[in-house]
């Protein structure tokens, strides 16, 4: 057997296992999602039953449907999440390089809800919206702690939104201050000799040779407000109503609690090209930037 | 003033604020250890107030109810199997992709990479059905093995670019020394593979141990193959009005992570770091 020969079927046997995982676990379902979606199936029967685009033509126009809804408070919420989480983390980034002691513990302290099960967070918050502002309210006669932060289906946006980026902050300062520290230090003493200061250094120094990081942040900040799911099970269970129900939510009550597979599968489908699309265009606007600079 | 008084007294006044706002960002964990700690009736008084003794009962009471340490074990079974199989196969699979570059690899790199792009809730209806159907849904054995497709599309990416870093130089000479691919791999590269495995591991120990919708689909049907999360899940729907027991489950389920990040704070966030800016 030649070495030509031996490397080939290496190729082949030692890539197959990985190939075969994948497959079974992502590929397959996916396939099987496409199938379903052109049908009515309540994951009991053995058969299900083809209905072509129907289930498509009911996520639409369907008043009874939830998903555009769904689908719109997800894009609420990811326009949110992006903003203030990187504005939040880009501005604790800035002030956590300053040197001063306790700089590094509180880089800990801030990471800390990032590392915690986010079932968790929502459940503390939902205790702490709950008995810890009536409690608070009491002891302040502060007004904005007894407004029904849950309860009300706008504040409970705010609510839902917030406990996402609370948790997640700390992610993104660590990417920011890394991105922070690679900037050399001798541009930003070029920039202070040049007599720019404070706001202005940043904005026309730091700002821009940060833009790598920016571009990371803000792409991994909508891929991770998309798929937003344990921390509103937790918090709301999509209520008030459905006013917090995000897509994946959405999709998860149609196929396990409706027990409409067929639907559900149609609503996963939809969700797919929605994160695929709105993915490539951030993608697409951040690169021509590059390009721009 | 001087210039550099001014600048420390900067740093102060900065320092003061950061660590205000600190305290008030971590103040809800603080608020979840105190509460678990409370006499019932101290939860309904005043969730704010410091508890007048620490009641330790408590937990003792859902360590007891939920079978605390077996739970844990499965935790620990289903992270370890998942990530060992993760490390195995992404690596030495990134291996034949990056050093022996064709038709044939570039495919497979493809093929392996793009799960990327799928959330994990486009497939999770039919998963369930493909995983009953291959005998891997109620087990955590099982959800350790099922760990493994989903975390090898970002690992073998991660690889891949590392991989690309080290001199081919190195494996040739193995190679003359007449070892064979797999030799070559786990005793000469996999040990220069050393941060980049870090940084795989720590993303998916965080990742695996606190994952909660794939084992609520796959091992939430029995008490026995319960996660530490799903437990507390369950605990906080059975206890809504005990907040004490509530609590205290959650923080048993966190513990083990803050834990090992008090411990490993450096590694934990080197590896989130490198696996942003890779992957």
């Amino acid at each position: 057997m030649g070495a030509k020969r031996k490397e080939q079927i290496e190729n082949v046997l030692f890539t197959l296992p990985a190939v075969i995982l994948v497959s079974a676990t992502i590929y397959i379902p996916f396939i099987l999602s496409g199938y379903y979606s052109l049908t009515k199936w309540n994951g009991i029967s053995k058969q299900p039953e083809f209905i072509g685009f129907q289930n498509f033509v009911t996520i639409f126009t369907d008043a009874s449907s939830n998903f555009l809804n769904s689908i719109l408070f997800t894009t609420k919420y990811t326009v949110v999440f992006i903003i203030f989480a990187n504005i939040f983390a880009l501005a604790l980034a800035v002030a956590l390089t300053q040197k001063f002691k306790l700089a590094n513990v509180m880089r800990g302290v801030f990471f800390i809800p990032y590392i915690m099960s986010m079932t968790i967070v929502g459940f503390i918050w939902k205790f702490i919206f709950s008995q810890g502002f009536a409690k608070l309210f009491e002891m302040t006669g502060w007004s904005w702690l007894n407004l029904s932060w849950l309860g009300n289906p706008n504040l409970a946006f705010y609510s839902v939104a917030f406990v996402g980026i609370w948790q997640s902050v700390g992610f993104y300062i660590v990417l920011y201050i890394a991105g922070l520290q690679a900037i050399p230090s001798d541009v930003l003493e070029a920039a202070t000799v040049d007599g720019a200061t404070g706001l202005r250094k940043f904005f026309s120094v730091t700002f821009p040779m940060l833009w790598p990081s920016v571009t990371t942040c803000v792409f991994m900040s909508l891929t991770n407000s998309l798929k937003v799911f344990d921390i509103i099970l937790a918090l709301t269970q999509g209520g008030p109503g459905k006013a917090t129900a995000s897509v994946t939510l959405e999709i998860y009550r149609e196929a396990f609690q409706n027990n409409n597979y067929g639907l559900g599968s149609a609503e996963s489908i939809v969700y797919f090209l929605f994160v695929l699309i709105l993915t490539q265009v951030v993608l697409k606007a951040f690169n021509k930037r590059d390009v721009g600079l | 003033m001087t210039r550099a008084d001014k600048r420390r007294l900067y740093l102060v006044i900065l320092e003061v604020i950061i660590v205000i706002i600190g305290l008030v960002y971590i103040y809800p964990v603080f608020l979840m250890f105190m509460n678990s700690v409370k006499p019932f009736r101290e939860v309904v008084m005043d969730v704010i107030a410091l508890p007048s003794k620490i009641e330790w009962k408590n937990y003792s009471y859902v360590m007891d109810k939920m079978n605390y340490w077996s739970l844990f074990l499965n935790n620990v079974i289903i992270t370890v199997v998942g990530i060992a199989g993760i490390v195995f196969f992404s690596s030495f699979t990134a291996y034949i992709i990056e050093r022996r570059p064709n038709r044939y690899t570039n495919f497979i790199h493809t093929l392996i990479i793009t799960p990327m792009l799928i959330p994990f809730q486009t497939i999770m209806i039919t998963l369930l059905k493909v995983m009953n159907v291959l005998h891997l849904s109620g087990s955590i054995w099982g959800l350790g093995i099922q760990y493994w497709g989903f975390g090898i599309p970002m690992a073998t990416f991660i690889y891949c670019n590392f991989l690309h870093t080290i001199p081919k130089e190195i494996d040739e000479s193995a190679k003359i020394d007449g070892a064979s691919t797999i030799r070559t791999f786990f005793s000469v590269i996999f040990p220069l593979l050393k941060n980049v495995t870090i940084t795989v591991i720590v993303l998916d120990v965080m990742w695996i141990w606190n994952d909660f919708l794939l084992p609520l689909l796959m091992v939430n049907s029995s008490a026995k193959t319960k996660t530490l999360v799903l437990s507390a899940y369950t605990f906080v729907g059975q206890f809504n009005t005990q907040w004490q027991y509530a609590m205290a489950s959650m923080v048993l389920a966190i513990v083990p992570s803050i834990i090992v990040f008090i411990l490993l704070q450096k590694y934990i966030i080197e590896g989130v770091v490198a696996g942003a800016v890779k992957g």
